[in-house]
């Protein structure tokens, strides 16, 4: 399962729950779905976006 | 209209007029409708049930569709966390974060202390989603905190 893809899936889980707990309309509802989701997904790319050019560090610990 | 005939029309019960400015800070469609509070008796058992199980809250409360959809949703964040084999956490001397990680995941309530009592699920540290399913697996519990204080804000009548 690529990296992208658990990304959206944890980006839709996320923002259907949201949306469906802070808001009762369905209009508000799919607005603050399409909010969240946009904001997760398109942030993250960009935010990986703008880490690119720095270089990875040491391979992490194992717990 | 002058402000004093609008003050006396409100104290009348009667309707304020269309065009009336919104208080500041507030917005149409802010408000949120508030529902008759329950028994604090009652209230300290659903939040206890919303704890243990994900949903349940709502459901004591009369709140079936929403209490089906927080029960499905919460247990598919978990199940989709266990099929990636994330690291289901838990108390480790010394270390704070782990500390916080396991009590954000044993906000799932049964399913938490079932997968890890029960079944034996610790997660598989080999598995190319260990890392992704834990994230998803604490997510489960930190949205079931989150159905607590709705199911508490419903039972003292702060929401519908």
């Amino acid at each position: 399962m690529s990296h992208f893809l658990l990304m959206v899936v944890y980006a839709t889980l996320l923002s259907v729950f949201f949306a469906v707990l802070w808001r009762r309309e369905p209009k508000e509802r799919w607005k603050l779905f399409l909010q969240m989701f946009f904001g997760l997904v398109v942030g993250a790319v960009v935010l990986a976006w703008l880490m690119y050019p720095f270089p990875s560090g040491p391979p992490a610990p194992i717990p | 209209m002058s402000k004093s005939k609008r003050g006396a029309k409100k104290e009348r019960g009667e309707p304020a007029e269309k065009n009336a400015p919104e208080p500041a800070g507030k917005e149409a469609g802010d408000e949120v409708p508030q529902a008759p509070p329950v028994a604090m008796s009652r209230a300290v058992t659903a939040i206890v049930l919303a704890w243990l199980v994900p949903g349940g809250g709502h459901l004591l409360l009369g709140r079936l569709p929403r209490a089906v959809f927080y029960f499905v949703w919460v247990l598919l964040t978990l199940a989709i966390g266990c099929y990636l084999h994330g690291l289901l956490p838990w108390m480790l001397h010394g270390s704070p974060l782990q500390v916080l990680k396991t009590l954000g995941a044993m906000g799932s309530g049964i399913p938490f202390f079932a997968l890890k009592l029960v079944a034996g699920y610790h997660g598989d540290l080999s598995s190319p989603g260990f890392e992704y399913g834990g994230a998803f697996i604490v997510s489960a519990g930190l949205m079931n905190m989150l159905l607590v204080l709705d199911t508490w804000d419903i039972a003292v009548g702060r929401k519908t």
